[in-house]
């Protein structure tokens, strides 16, 4: 081996170190540096020990907005689960334009964000809005799907389940798929039941995909943005206020980046947290 | 590697920021009448100045005008001058030591006493005493009637107290295609609790209640007061009887020209729009904002006022003062009405006769013009995004929704913002 040799596999990984250390390393090092400082960009960082840690376990709004994101998961992700899974089980069957109906689902999911929430946002309007026009229509009373505290949240985690829904039932299509159909003719020969089947077979095999798709949705659901940013603004009454709405004003409304920072790691320990949680329950549970 | 070296050159000569040439930079609004209000006078002092090279550009493309500021502040590449900053932000800059201290330039205090009256120049005197700001333009905000439709309900005319506005907005309320819903509506404004909605609703009126007392004064919360109170429940009540509608209403024309909503709290701007897209017949007038029943004195308002900055960043601030003085003395702020349709931020603009032939040519901007003698801006304080936004979510409880009483909103909010300012 020559010396030039030697130098060889670094050079090829130095790219890969190289951005790891800029856009990896290097902001995770200075994001747990600022949670220790009060910055607001324009001005000198000045050092204030845990301030920022105390300051998070007494902001109010913070934790609502924890509740706020906790409270979409509990609804979207059991939504998602269980109308990715009964759409894919359709899709395993042979039905005739099976092709036409995965490309239906799976459309929404590459759509910009935005323009799927605007056009949410149009169709659920209280007075202009076309669900309540046809509601209206038939003489039922308007829902005001955007306006109402409690209602609000619900509405966004139907609109956020309907874009996300086709990459899950790709997902789950494939986990069908991979269970070995000699299972259902045995179970068949012993007379099982298609219920008993699917939840002896079917869930069972799928589990690492469910395990995929609850750790995605959970991800995904925490990072919770474009929808209440672009349909309430995290109204009505901070109802829809999500913790990374929350992060983002703090950081770039209020430019408190020290803060924002604290209430990031935070936030990042949090979903570790409940991604550890959702691994171990789901692989004793199913 | 010597294949890389052009590469490498480029890379690092497209990073340098700095500027290679002497002229002075002056950023304008990215708005066709600015620009050209910014064209005119560049040419004008280049001709003037040959010695003092200067040259603008509209603020760059952004999703703010305030983002691209902060990130050429973060950057270090502030331009040498820039017009239109908003006048709450003035203050973080200043303590952020990043702008040049007006008052500290020569003829700059002799030329803000001929232009401003002492109220004006008190607010905007920064707390460390210096002036860090030009006051440039104003935008005045005002009740906009259909004159039309309001004048043929049996209510009192315009300018409104507060219950002659919401016996107006009881008359006038509809179901007109008769699904049980209301479909005209007294008016509309912002209900979402973004901050700088309440500079377009609560905080003019609250301006006008309150014949212009501030918000903020030596760092305390000084808006727990009856005139607030009133604010939020007269808003409270526009919503809760229905008068005013609480989502947006963009279907498919201007609510206000389709009459859908007969009057609206907005600026100058609104009246070329008007005169643009109105139909034949179409009339309305300008107000001053409603106000208590047992309201006396003059009314009061947000002048929206975005003023001229010099940056740290800037080599020969006294030419950049020299040249912001051309903008801002009266030839300058005739073309800027002219060109723009914006109002100067100076004194007696509505009686000086210098403006006189502008403003009789214009009679619809008139009544902004008047309303310039009464307008103010808002609080010099650092954290005065944050105390809107307070102020906003209460808002948000009490007015939209009905969830808290004003006193308790009120009280709430004060507290809030006392808590924010660390007292």
């Amino acid at each position: 081996m020559t010396r030039r040799d030697k130098w060889i596999p670094y050079g090829l990984v130095a790219p890969y170190i190289l951005h790891f250390a800029v856009f990896v390393a290097f902001p995770v090092v200075f994001s747990v540096v600022l949670t220790f400082h009060s910055w607001n960009i324009i001005s000198p960082m000045e050092f204030v020990g845990l301030a920022n840690y105390t300051r998070l376990f007494k902001d109010r709004l913070f934790w609502q907005a924890i509740y706020n994101t906790l409270r979409f998961l509990i609804i979207h992700i059991p939504l998602q689960i269980v109308i990715a899974l009964a759409l894919a089980e359709l899709l395993n069957r042979t039905i005739r334009g099976a092709s036409f109906f995965r490309a239906a689902f799976f459309l929404p999911v590459i759509v910009s964000g935005v323009v799927v929430t605007i056009l949410w946002q149009q169709l659920l309007g209280y007075n202009m809005g076309m669900l309540n026009r046809i509601l209206t229509a038939i003489s039922l009373p308007r829902v005001p799907w955007l306006d109402d505290p409690t209602v609000a949240m619900y509405s966004i985690a139907v609109m956020v389940t309907w874009k996300n829904v086709g990459l899950y039932v790709i997902l789950f299509l494939v986990g069908l798929q991979t269970v070995p159909v000699q299972y259902y003719e045995a179970a068949d020969l012993e007379g099982a039941t298609s219920w008993q089947k699917f939840r002896f077979i079917t869930l069972p095999m799928i589990n690492p995909t469910i395990f995929t798709v609850v750790v995605l949705s959970t991800i995904g659901g925490f990072s919770l943005f474009i929808e209440p940013y672009i349909m309430t603004e995290g109204g009505p009454m901070n109802s829809t206020l999500s913790a990374v709405m929350y992060i983002y004003r703090q950081a770039f409304q209020y430019y408190h980046m020290g803060y924002s920072a604290t209430l990031g790691f935070f936030f990042a320990l949090l979903i570790l947290f409940v991604v550890a949680i959702q691994k171990r329950y789901v692989e004793q549970e199913i | 590697m010597h294949k890389l070296l052009p590469i490498l050159l480029i890379l690092l000569t497209s990073c340098e920021n700095r500027r290679t040439d002497q002229a002075l930079v002056f950023w304008c609004s990215n708005n066709a009448g600015e620009i050209a209000f910014a064209k005119e006078f560049t040419e004008r002092w280049q001709k003037q100045r040959p010695d003092k090279p200067l040259r603008y550009q509209p603020i760059p493309e952004g999703q703010s005008s305030e983002e691209i500021i902060l990130a050429s502040v973060v950057g270090k590449t502030t331009p040498d001058i820039y017009a239109n900053l908003w006048q709450g932000l003035v203050e973080m800059y200043a303590k952020a030591k990043v702008l040049v201290p007006l008052d500290t330039l020569k003829g700059f205090r002799e030329f803000l006493n001929t232009r401003c009256d002492s109220s004006m120049i008190a607010e905007i005197t920064s707390s460390d005493g210096h002036i860090y700001q030009v006051p440039w333009k104003v935008n005045p905000i005002m009740t906009v009637c259909n004159t039309r439709a309001l004048n043929g309900l049996q209510a009192a005319k315009p300018p409104y107290t507060y219950s002659a506005y919401l016996e107006a907005g009881r008359q006038f309320k509809q179901d007109k295609n008769g699904d049980g819903y209301t479909d005209q509506w007294l008016g509309y404004t912002e209900v979402k609790p973004i901050w700088y909605q309440r500079l377009f609703n609560f905080y003019p009126l609250y301006l006008a209640a309150s014949n212009g007392a501030p918000l903020i004064v030596k760092n305390r919360a000084v808006f727990n007061n009856p005139y607030a109170v009133e604010v939020f429940r007269f808003l409270q009540d526009l919503y809760k009887y229905d008068y005013f509608a609480k989502e947006r209403l963009s279907a498919t024309r201007d609510p206000f020209l389709a009459q859908t909503i007969a009057t609206q709290f907005t600026g100058p701007w609104t009246v070329g729009f008007l005169e643009k897209f109105k139909d034949p017949g179409f009339a309305y007038g300008t107000f001053a904002m409603p106000v208590p029943d047992r309201h006396q004195g003059p009314v009061y308002t947000y002048g929206d006022p975005k003023n001229i900055v010099i940056f740290n960043t800037c080599r020969d601030p006294q030419a950049a003062w020299e040249f912001i003085r051309t903008l801002v003395d009266p030839p300058g702020d005739l073309r800027l009405m002219e060109l723009t349709g914006q109002f100067p931020r100076r004194k007696n603009l509505d009686t000086d006769p210098y403006f006189a032939g502008f403003l009789q040519k214009n009679p619809l901007l008139m009544p902004f013009a008047r309303q310039t003698r009464y307008i103010k801006g808002v609080d010099n304080c650092e954290v005065i995004v944050e105390v809107f936004d307070i102020i906003s979510q209460e808002y948000e409880a009490c007015v939209i929704y009905n969830k808290k009483t004003p006193e308790d909103a009120i009280r709430d909010a004060a507290q809030a913002v006392d808590v924010l300012l660390g007292n």
